[in-house]
């Protein structure tokens, strides 16, 4: 299953650890997260390359998620949740208390788990982030919609019913949907946490199929359970257990010779 | 037996018992009041009696059954009755309504079997609806017309009759709407320009032309009044033209003024369609008239408008609060111990007693609000007050506090229901919390909110004590809206269908006329109560349909 295409390969050349600063879409710095008492991450650093796909993968309730909420901050709706470190952003550190947290979530999408649609027209769903930056003009609003609906790989199932409920979709239909609307705003980065976990096969290849395209545009950023498809669609991969980051490396590296043994472990399935 | 037991049918029967006899409860409940509510609508038969007491003495009575009861003779005796022959141990009595208040004292009266030598169902008795002195039964025997005794016999008197009733009717009617709007509306102009030149007075402002031309506006309003008063005059005078003969149950011939009449049916000889027509209209009436004798004759309109415009005005009050309110304590309060009495505070307002509530209306609202705005911005009318009485807004205020936990609770749990993952898919879009909860949370929540407002609407509209402090009279002269500047009124004090049911219940000097009115009444106001609430709840399941997500 694990198949490799000549694009990943070519990733070989970055090095990871001294990434040129206009390569770098996202410089992690010895970032520490407390919920409460308990440690959730313990001092991550890490650069994430322009316009790449990069992978979080690790057991359950290794910190993967966290790590990516912590990119645009979703964090800060756990009242218990303490950070320290930086996390820089065109160098500037996100977690700055100057920094307005609506902007840098605008610069820096989401795309959650299970679909989350809001309760209105599939065109509002997608013009919804524009209309928040005060965009009400028709034609502006009609273009972006077709675009970004267009860019998820959906605009043809629903260009004839814009209007109708979101929730008339299929699962994976409505997941496309989201990405369209988190796109519709272009950013720069985008948070995909684990997409596919509540679709069906097909739905699955779908959005990986998506997710190759985006990156021709977009920075992408994706949590998954699935070591195939983080093998499939990612440049890097970064492998975390229990709060820390164990490895992280191309993803051509990390699968066929892993430098850690417990990368190594949870790769060749012996726990995880 | 024990696997009988086990098996949890005894649970299932017992449930499922508790849900038959609640069900049983209500809609006997409601039968009740709908059948004796609305059959008072009906045209009962009109009977003569020829009685013969105990002492001999003859007479012939004319009127509808109301009521019978079966006494016992021994009390019958004990209470000093005498029976020439003893009539068994029980002896049926009948309540009968005779009308004709004016000539024979009571309306009602008790008439024993045992009296009782003849009943005969006349055709050609007539039963009057009037204006004052309740109902009138008799043979008509001619009409008046400009003083002149009609040659009329048989059937042409019947129609005759009901020509000229039809035309008094439609000339008071007119009488009455002048009366109303046109020398209402001039009453209440000059009644305005009193309180315009005493502010000028109070200012020192009242240079002398303010005063001439106040004094001029003044007559020529009181010239306008003149002449509408003279066309009163001539519109009554014309409605009391004709007159009516009808011989009574003495065998005595009496004159009634058309002008007092509102309808004769001839109830007899109707046929069961035009009984069902003469039942409608008679709802009708009830629905859209203006109550007479002491409430105790006519219509409710004023009671249902004041019923629905004080709950209306109620709803308007109490959902932005609550809601705002419900916001606050689930969105941005701190989850800690303040919060959580504040919490248990709001819901245990529920549970106090709505007397004291009325209370706190007449107290807080009416003396202090009501008393300082008379003070600041209607000095000129003091010392009557404006808004430091009683009112229709005072009323709606009270019982918005009333109602405020129910409401603040329903958003609540509402606001709790919506997934935060459709919050977070806000956020991540780059939306601050307060769009999230204008654009995404509270459209979402609405279907709560409408819960909670029905919720309110139900309980607002049953409550009669705090409104007997704060605003509800027995009977109001004018409604809370109407023509006259600025149209809505909301000092006034308004009349409300549950006050009246107790005021025509309790307070009224006629018990026997007005007890099938507290039936109707009740009826009414349980229709109107479940009117309004499947108003708000076909409106909640449209905003339903609409979030369907929730369901999931």
């Amino acid at each position: 299953m694990i198949s490799i295409d000549s694009s990943n390969m070519q990733t070989d050349t970055l090095d990871l650890a001294n990434l040129a600063q206009q390569d770098t879409a996202l410089e992690i710095r010895n970032l520490d997260l407390r919920y409460g008492d308990k440690q959730a991450l313990y001092d991550v650093s890490m650069k994430i390359p322009k316009k790449k796909v990069t992978a979080f993968i690790g057991p359950s309730g290794c910190g993967k998620s966290t790590l990516l909420r912590c990119i645009n901050r979703m964090n800060d709706l756990v009242d218990s949740c303490k950070i320290d470190g930086e996390i820089l952003l065109h160098g500037q550190n996100i977690y700055d208390k100057k920094v307005d947290v609506a902007a840098l979530r605008r610069n820096v999408g989401m795309v959650f788990q299970r679909p989350n649609p809001f309760p209105k027209s599939i065109y509002e769903n997608v013009v919804y982030g524009l209309r928040l930056q005060g965009i009400n003009n028709r034609r502006e609003l009609d273009d972006a919609a077709e675009r970004s609906l267009r860019g998820a790989a959906i605009w043809d199932e629903v260009k004839d019913r814009l209007h109708d409920n979101a929730f008339g979709l299929s699962g994976g239909q409505q997941q496309r949907l989201v990405i369209a609307r988190a796109i519709a705003i272009e950013p720069e980065v985008l948070l995909l946490d684990e997409p596919t976990s509540a679709l069906d096969p097909i739905s699955t290849l779908t959005i990986e199929e998506l997710i190759t395209e985006l990156k021709e545009q977009f920075t992408v950023v994706i949590v998954t359970h699935n070591m195939q498809q983080a093998a499939r669609v990612s440049d890097q991969t970064a492998f975390m257990y229990m709060g820390e980051l164990v490895e992280y490396a191309d993803t051509n590296t990390i699968f066929t010779t892993p430098k850690k043994r417990k990368t190594e472990d949870y790769i060749t399935g012996r726990y995880g | 037996m024990g696997k009988w037991f086990k098996s949890g049918s005894p649970w299932i029967w017992m449930t499922g018992g508790a849900v038959s006899i609640s069900l049983i409860a209500v809609l006997g409940l409601l039968l009740l009041i709908a059948w004796r509510g609305l059959s008072y609508f009906w045209p009962a038969e009109v009977y003569q009696w020829q009685l013969e007491d105990q002492q001999g003495n003859k007479s012939t009575l004319i009127g509808e059954i109301y009521d019978r009861e079966e006494v016992p003779t021994e009390r019958l005796i004990s209470a000093g009755h005498q029976f020439n022959q003893h009539p068994g141990e029980f002896v049926t009595r009948y309540l009968v309504k005779t009308g004709n208040r004016e000539f024979v004292g009571l309306d009602f009266r008790w008439i024993l079997a045992t009296d009782i030598i003849s009943r005969s169902i006349p055709l050609d008795v007539a039963k009057f609806e009037r204006t004052k002195n309740g109902n009138f039964y008799g043979y008509p025997v001619a009409v008046i017309e400009e003083g002149q005794r009609l040659e009329l016999t048989g059937d042409a008197i019947e129609s005759s009759l009901v020509e000229h009733i039809e035309r008094a009717v439609t000339i008071s009617e007119q009488a009455l709407s002048l009366q109303k709007s046109d020398i209402g509306s001039i009453n209440y102009q000059m009644e305005r320009l009193r309180l315009k030149e005493r502010k000028y007075e109070l200012d020192g402002e009242l240079t002398p032309e303010r005063k001439q031309q106040i004094a001029a506006q003044l007559q020529q309003l009181n010239d306008d009044y003149l002449v509408l008063e003279k066309d009163l005059f001539a519109l009554r005078d014309e409605a009391a033209r004709d007159s009516v003969v009808i011989r009574d149950m003495r065998g005595e011939e009496v004159t009634l003024k058309l002008d007092s009449i509102l309808d004769v049916t001839y109830t007899n000889h109707m046929s069961f369609i035009d009984k069902v027509g003469h039942w409608f209209v008679g709802i009708g009436r009830f629905i859209s008239h203006d109550p007479r004798e002491a409430n105790t004759e006519g219509g409710v309109f004023p009671a249902i408008f004041g019923t629905v415009f004080m709950v209306m005005l109620m709803a308007v009050i109490v959902t932005p609060f609550g809601v705002i309110a419900a916001i606050y304590l689930h969105e941005y309060a701190k989850k800690g111990p303040i919060t959580k009495m504040i919490r248990i505070a709001v819901i245990n307002l529920a549970g106090v007693p709505s007397i004291v509530y009325g209370v706190f209306g007449l107290g807080f609202f009416v003396y202090m609000l009501g008393g300082s705005l008379d003070q600041l911005f209607y000095p000129e009318a003091l010392p009557a007050p404006t808004f430091g009485s009683p009112g229709v807004i005072w009323s709606a205020l009270t019982l918005a506090i009333l109602t405020l936990p129910v409401v603040i609770v329903s958003t609540e749990e509402g606001l709790s229901r919506i997934p935060s993952a459709v919050r977070q898919g806000s956020l991540a879009l780059g939306a601050t919390k307060a769009e999230t909860l204008w654009r995404i949370v509270i459209p979402m929540a609405s279907p709560a909110i409408m819960t909670g407002l029905i919720l309110a609407v139900a309980r607002a509209a049953g409550e009669v004590a705090p409104l007997m402090l704060v605003g509800v009279v027995k009977l109001a002269p004018t409604l809370p809206i109407d023509m006259n500047f600025p149209f809505v009124h909301l000092e006034r004090k308004f009349m409300h269908l549950g006050f009246h049911i107790y005021d025509v219940g309790f307070q009224s000097p006629n018990v026997e006329a007005a007890r099938p009115l507290v039936y109707a009444t009740s009826f009414l106001l349980v229709s109107v109560i479940v009117a309004l609430n499947l108003t708000a709840i076909s409106v909640r399941n449209h905003l339903r349909e609409k979030f369907r997500s929730l369901e999931h």
